[in-house]
């Protein structure tokens, strides 16, 4: 959740930019003339700033010039939103020093979408020497989060070419090396008898699949929760984030100190559910939980993966129902259950269905987000 | 600016030989076409009009709360949705602007080439379509117009709504 300010002089759409903001989970300041804004934006220093350009007074340009020119507030993100749409107006804004641009009318899911963008990018930018942290995680089985993991971690290996490490703390057996048709003879499990969590040891309990990905697998037998503490999850966790560029952690469905240093961890913490009722409730039982363990998460996002053929529920209906947004949305896939016979995640294939289409998009919005950044 | 409004507010891009200008207007369902075409007044006006020199086009100089121009001294006007300009029909039948088939169209106003596509119903010639269209402005949809001296500087809309009386060169149906 950030604190975004709207500068505006327009009240109607400054409202309704404002309820789009909060829809997302953000906070807003709405403030109708620039002047005023520059003064609040000082003393505030808010997240980001979403800026109209043609306004009296002073333009949305000059506001953002000033801006740039004052060294206290130079580095705010700042998103030009304007009725003036055309390539130039776009040239104009990001030479004015604005971070995006979108044109009126915008739409919910644009607007949110470029928001996220930039907050990402303003929160990943010091980071250029560490790796990413990506969580799924859901306290519902079957709701397809092992088979996401999968496919998000091999289509990030495949865009970014870069060292992509992807960790099953599955408590219930080896779930994410079914997928890879993999036989593991270690795992965390081993890392836990030794007393440190260097990266030589780590690299010894990695295995590597043809692809290049490489796995830190759960043990074959199932766990006890308290098996895996948080400080262990966080130090393999830190480990791994220092020696390699994304690190794809499957969460188990249990609500342990492991998953909880996890979420805490990571970068961005994906919640995956699936478009019926069940899930839906228990997302929003989950969320409670976890604002409840007070679980303070970087960047926290739902992903909707249908994994029937029949979705119950319109994605429109989640969102209203969690108060949040989706942030990708994939459909049911007839090819899954074969590629998981078969032991070959679809975003290693050509196959061109659902689910490899919406996981590599998934990957290269990550990869354009905070990868490119390195 | 009037408390009391009739029609609905749409946004738009006017081109004169020198400047442009983008503001607001509040039309009624005959789009803006219908309110430059209306006889009882040669003035347009425009809200919270911003405006820029046409060689720098991103720069507002100046901005009014209320703007009004004579309608012979525009050139055109640019749309990003064709239904503010003119009516486009009803899921019955298109109106008489959108009727027919499209035709590919090239035209030269001072400063600015346009090309797009024009809809004609019938034995196509400029003069069918120039003379016999309704209205002083020719829509042209899915246009592009780029300034002739700066190519770089180009506006594109859904329509542009071009006054007949500027036009210099006017060409149709494009050969490649």
């Amino acid at each position: 959740m950030a604190r975004i300010y709207v500068i505006d002089d327009d009240e109607q759409l400054l409202r309704m930019v404002g309820l789009m903001l909060q829809r997302g989970g953000h906070t807003t300041n709405l403030i109708g003339n620039p002047v005023d804004g520059f003064d609040q934006i000082m003393a505030d220093k808010p997240d980001l700033l979403v800026l109209d350009v043609m306004m009296p007074n002073m333009s949305g340009h000059d506001l953002a010039r000033k801006i740039r020119d004052t060294p206290e507030i130079e580095d705010l993100p700042i998103l030009i939103l304007t009725a003036r749409s055309q390539e130039i107006d776009r040239a104009t804004a990001l030479e004015s020093g604005a971070d995006g641009y979108l044109s009126k009318p915008v739409t919910s899911q644009e607007l949110i979408e470029k928001v996220d963008d930039l907050l990402t990018q303003k929160s990943g930018t010091p980071k250029t020497e560490q790796g990413i942290i990506i969580a799924l995680y859901s306290l519902r089985g079957g709701v397809g989060q092992t088979t996401l993991a999968v496919n998000l971690a091999s289509s990030l290996r495949r865009f970014s070419q870069k060292e992509v490490c992807l960790v099953d703390l599955s408590l219930s057996g080896s779930q994410a090396s079914f997928h890879l048709r993999l036989q593991p003879r270690t795992s965390w499990a081993d890392l836990l008898a030794g007393s440190t969590f260097e990266w030589a040891e780590i690299q010894k309990r990695l295995i590597i699949h043809p692809s290049g990905l490489r796995i830190l697998a759960a043990p074959a037998l199932p766990q006890l929760p308290t098996v895996l503490s948080g400080e262990a999850t966080t130090a393999i966790l830190e480990t791994l984030r220092q020696n390699v560029a994304f690190v794809v952690v499957d969460l188990p469905p249990v609500l342990s100190s492991a998953f909880v240093a996890a979420l805490q961890a990571s970068d961005m913490a994906m919640h995956v559910i699936t478009p019926d009722v069940i899930a839906v409730q228990t997302a929003l039982n989950v969320n409670r939980a976890i604002a409840k363990a007070n679980v303070a998460m970087k960047y926290k996002t739902h992903v909707v993966n249908q994994t029937t053929t029949e979705a119950p529920i319109a994605p429109t209906a989640i969102e209203k129902a969690l108060s949040a947004r989706i942030a990708f949305q994939i459909g049911y896939d007839a090819n899954q259950p074969r590629a998981l016979t078969q032991g070959v995640p679809l975003t290693l294939t050509n196959a061109q269905t659902v689910l490899p289409t919406a996981v590599n998009r998934m990957a290269e919005v990550i990869w354009q987000r905070v990868g490119k950044q390195e | 600016m009037s408390s009391k409004r009739y029609g609905h507010v749409i946004n738009l891009d006017l081109f004169t030989d020198s400047y442009r200008v983008t503001g607001r207007a509040v039309v009624g369902a005959g789009g803006i076409h219908a309110a430059l075409a209306d006889p009882n007044s040669d003035f347009l006006e425009l809200e919270d009009a911003y405006i820029s020199r046409i060689i720098k086009p991103g720069e507002i100089i100046t901005s009014y709360a209320l703007v009004a121009f004579r309608k012979d001294n525009i050139n055109f006007i640019v749309l990003q949705d064709r239904r503010d300009g003119v009516p486009v029909g009803t899921q019955h039948g298109r109106s008489v602007f959108t009727r027919g088939r499209a035709v590919s169209t090239f035209l030269t106003v001072p400063s600015f080439e346009i090309k797009g596509d024009i809809h004609h119903d019938g034995q196509l010639s400029p003069r069918a379509v120039l003379v016999h269209s309704m209205g002083r402005f020719q829509p042209i949809f899915e246009a592009t117009a780029s300034a002739s001296l700066y190519p770089d500087i180009s506006y594109s809309g859904d329509l542009i709504l071009v006054q007949k009386e500027r036009i210099g060169i006017f060409c149709l149906q494009s050969n490649k």
